[in-house]
């Protein structure tokens, strides 16, 4: 057995040079090259006899860590040793062997029809580094059979279109042998090779891994990782999260991070169904650093900044001609929506109104008072450009523990026969999908909202629905999410190597941080502890129209500005913004990422 | 150009007095406001520039009036300097810290992003059009400058941030 294995192994490693003495020589008859090592191979047979060990090394090296024993020791036991000179029959009689024994088939694979909703082509295609959004799954019962079975490769019977570039390395004519390989109906030629390293961590790759087919397999891989879960098939699942963080070093930036922080989510499910502790607000980690990654994310993307800017015009424009305003935000965190607001009202025609800003935000393990110390930065700041501010901050460990009366509050007795009514706003930027994870959470808080009489409440979301019924649900629309989200990181980061670029990528590592808690929270946490609900705008719409809220279109200036603010990012070229039903969504390329809306009271209900 | 210009005149003007001795000649250093207006019509690097001419036009170089208009003129919303608008506007930016320092921090780098992704986006758009598209807004560049401001309060260990993104070079490739 061990002899055997170690001729594969020499074998793959002639492979190598198999493709090169191709190129040199091509000679009608035996090769020479190998024929000097004592393998006695045509050449007109190198192209299958390649393929046929690949197969063989996958089969061998297959990680159904169950089947692996019984296939060696069968293999050990009954094995006659044919001439392995003639490397082409040799390997013909060991990958007959392989068919004899009947192996247990893993879960059945997904119908097509929702691969090819989801994936679809790139566009440009041009990229080494594959992202996982795009990826054409033609037609064809074939194909997701291609990727869910997990026993090792039948001589097979399908008829796979080989495409090759002209820079591949191994030039191997069109091979009317048949392959078991996904068709790649346009990939572009410059990204594909015709030969795929087995994927085994024990076999030594000895090809050009061609970075898109694998890029498939991973997807593919941590689909069918996801809905063994989903049917409780933890040994099934346990073996496919080895396999995804294996294929996922094949791949290169935003890909591997994704695959990466989904095979770490899922292993956690895996290992731990029933998680102790909440993974996104853990109490082993601080307040403080949440707001670290928070800054960084601030600073890496423009999600917050369009977030922030996009709401602020709209409270600016629905406080025009008040003259005392209330705004409330639900995640003060550092602030830094507000100094905007407050220049903007200072400049506003008829000078700035008498400001008010209630801050809350959760509670401090190391008792330090975060919220004041923002709140006295803001006066400060509102102070040099003489707004007249008045701040309040509110320690809740969740939204739903506030009540009516302590944000409305005692108005300053020193204002004696003010009879002009406060102006109210209501922010919330990433913060109503927390509450859905308690019953009736969202439904207080609408109602505490409607308590107050805002004038305008902005919500700020992300576009997702990462709240479905099933896991697999979840788990796909996540994953499409976060790699459009990590795609977007790698554009706006320059590859500078002064200290701003070093900053950048700094902030960029953070905000992938950042990011992967929230993916391990869709993924591995349920109950109570996922607070990671987010929901598409279409179906806030419905929340908010329950709870007695019509929407207020927000203005063309915000859309102005929003679109001035993004071509001023380095990697801006990939976003857009976009506006629909009088909302304004930011998104990456063709995918929406977060959707800032306006509402107020229904006039009806009034 | 208009450096060059007064730099001409500058050169005539001496070579006149030399000729003509005795006449007294117009030179653009004996007006100072007259040097301030003219200066106001420069884009930023060549304000820079003409600051390292000599002392007296690195002073009124510096004059944040200066930098006013030239602020004004590279970003729109900005018109009107005289009317009473203006007047509020000045009195904010001087509290965050003068037209000089918001068109180093914030303008500047913008305009040099517009400029360089605008040239990078070649010939679909012709630079005429390509400026329109873009033109910055001073409500914009405000709103950057007041983030700026707030993160240098307060004494913070790490440097203020918030505008990184807007000096990162440019990508080119």
């Amino acid at each position: 057995m061990k002899r055997e294995r170690q001729e594969t192994v020499e074998a793959a490693e002639t492979e190598d040079e198999k493709g090169k003495a191709r190129m040199d020589a091509d000679d009608g008859g035996v090769d020479e090259l190998l024929a000097a090592l004592g393998y006695k191979i045509r050449s007109t047979e190198m192209a299958d006899v390649a393929q046929k060990l690949e197969q063989l090394e996958m089969a061998m090296g297959s990680s159904v860590a169950a089947n692996d024993d019984a296939l060696l020791s069968h293999l050990a036991s009954d094995a006659v040793h044919y001439n392995p000179s003639d490397v082409s029959t040799w390997v013909d009689t060991i990958l007959s062997e392989f068919n004899a024994p009947s192996l247990p088939l893993p879960p059945p694979p997904l119908s097509p029809a929702p691969l090819q909703h989801h994936f679809n082509l790139p566009p440009d295609g041009t990229e080494q580094n594959s992202t996982i959004t795009t990826v054409d799954v033609p037609s064809g019962p074939r194909c997701p059979a291609d990727a869910y079975h997990l026993e090792p490769l039948h001589a097979p019977a399908v008829a796979g279109r080989i495409v090759y570039g002209s820079d591949t390395q191994y030039e191997v004519s069109l091979s009317s042998r048949d392959r078991k390989r996904m068709k790649l109906c346009s990939s572009p030629p410059s990204s594909s090779s015709t030969t795929d390293a087995a994927t085994s961590p024990a076999v030594l790759p000895v090809v050009v891994v061609d970075t898109q087919e694998s890029g498939i397999r991973l997807v593919h891989a941590l689909m069918a990782c996801a809905e063994a879960v989903q049917q409780d098939n933890l040994k099934a699942a346990d073996a496919l999260v080895k396999q995804i963080t294996v294929l996922a070093t094949s791949q290169g930036g935003a890909m591997r991070k994704v695959a990466g922080y989904f095979a770490e989510a899922l292993a956690r499910r895996i290992y731990r169904p029933q998680p102790a502790r909440n993974l996104s607000r853990s109490t082993l980690d601080f307040p403080a650093f949440d707001d670290m990654l928070h800054q960084h994310f601030y600073e890496s993307c423009p999600n917050l900044k369009f977030a922030h800017f996009t709401a602020n015009q709209a409270i600016l424009e629905a406080f025009a001609g008040c003259r005392r305003v209330h705004v409330v935000d639900f995640g003060m965190r550092e602030g830094l929506q507000w100094p905007a607001l407050l220049q903007a009202l200072a400049l506003r025609p008829g000078g700035p109104p008498s400001f008010r800003l209630t801050g809350i935000g959760p509670p401090q393990p190391d008792h330090s008072d975060a919220l004041q110390e923002v709140g006295w930065k803001l006066a400060q700041f509102a102070d040099t450009i003489r707004v007249d501010f008045r701040y309040r901050g509110f320690v809740a460990a969740s939204l739903a523990d506030l009540e009516p009366y302590m944000l409305l509050g005692p108005v300053a007795s020193d204002r004696d026969g003010e009879e002009e009514p406060e102006a109210v706003a209501v922010n919330s930027v990433f913060e109503l999908h927390r509450l859905l994870a308690r019953q009736g959470a969202l439904e207080k808080v609408l109602g505490t909202i409607r308590a107050m009489r805002p004038r305008i409440v902005t919500v700020v979301e992300q576009e997702a629905n990462h709240n479905g019924e099933t896991f697999l649900e979840r788990f796909t629309e996540a994953l499409h999410y976060y790699s459009t989200m990590f795609d977007s990181l790698e554009g706006g980061v320059s590859a500078a190597p002064d200290a701003a670029g070093g900053g950048g990528r700094r902030d960029q590592a953070m905000s992938e941080v950042y990011l992967g808690r929230q993916i391990c929270n869709v993924v591995a946490c349920e109950g109570a502890d996922r607070t990671e609900r987010h929901e598409a705008l279409a179906q806030w719409r419905v929340r908010m129209g329950r709870a007695g809220f019509e929407p207020v279109p927000i203005g063309s200036n915000a859309f102005k500005q929003a679109s001035m603010l993004l071509a001023l990012f380095a990697g801006g070229d990939g976003y857009r913004v976009e506006e629909k039903d009088g909302s304004l969504t930011l998104g990456w390329h063709t995918r929406p990422l977060i959707t800032t809306s306006a509402w107020r009271i229904a006039s009806a209900a009034c | 150009m208009l450096t060059r210009e007064e730099g001409e005149e500058e050169q005539e003007e001496e070579e006149e007095e030399e000729a003509k001795g005795r006449r007294r000649a117009f030179s653009v250093n004996d007006n100072v406001d007259l040097l301030a207006e003219i200066l106001g019509r420069l884009d930023g690097r060549s304000l820079a520039v003409a600051g390292c001419v000599c002392r007296l036009w690195n002073a009124v170089g510096r004059r944040d009036s200066v930098w006013e208009a030239v602020c004004h003129r590279h970003v729109a919303g900005g018109g009107s300097s005289a009317a009473d608008g203006g007047c509020s506007t000045r009195s904010v930016v001087a509290a965050l810290g003068g037209y000089r320092r918001l068109y180093r921090l914030c303008i500047g780098p913008a305009l040099d992003r517009l400029a360089g992704s605008a040239g990078g986006r070649g010939s679909t758009t012709t630079t005429a059009e390509a400026a329109a598209a873009h033109h910055l807004s001073l409500s914009l560049s405000l709103s950057l400058f007041s983030i700026d401001c707030y993160e240098r309060l307060g004494g913070r260990q790490q440097r203020p941030a918030s505008l990184l993104f807007l000096c990162k070079p440019v990508d080119v490739s």
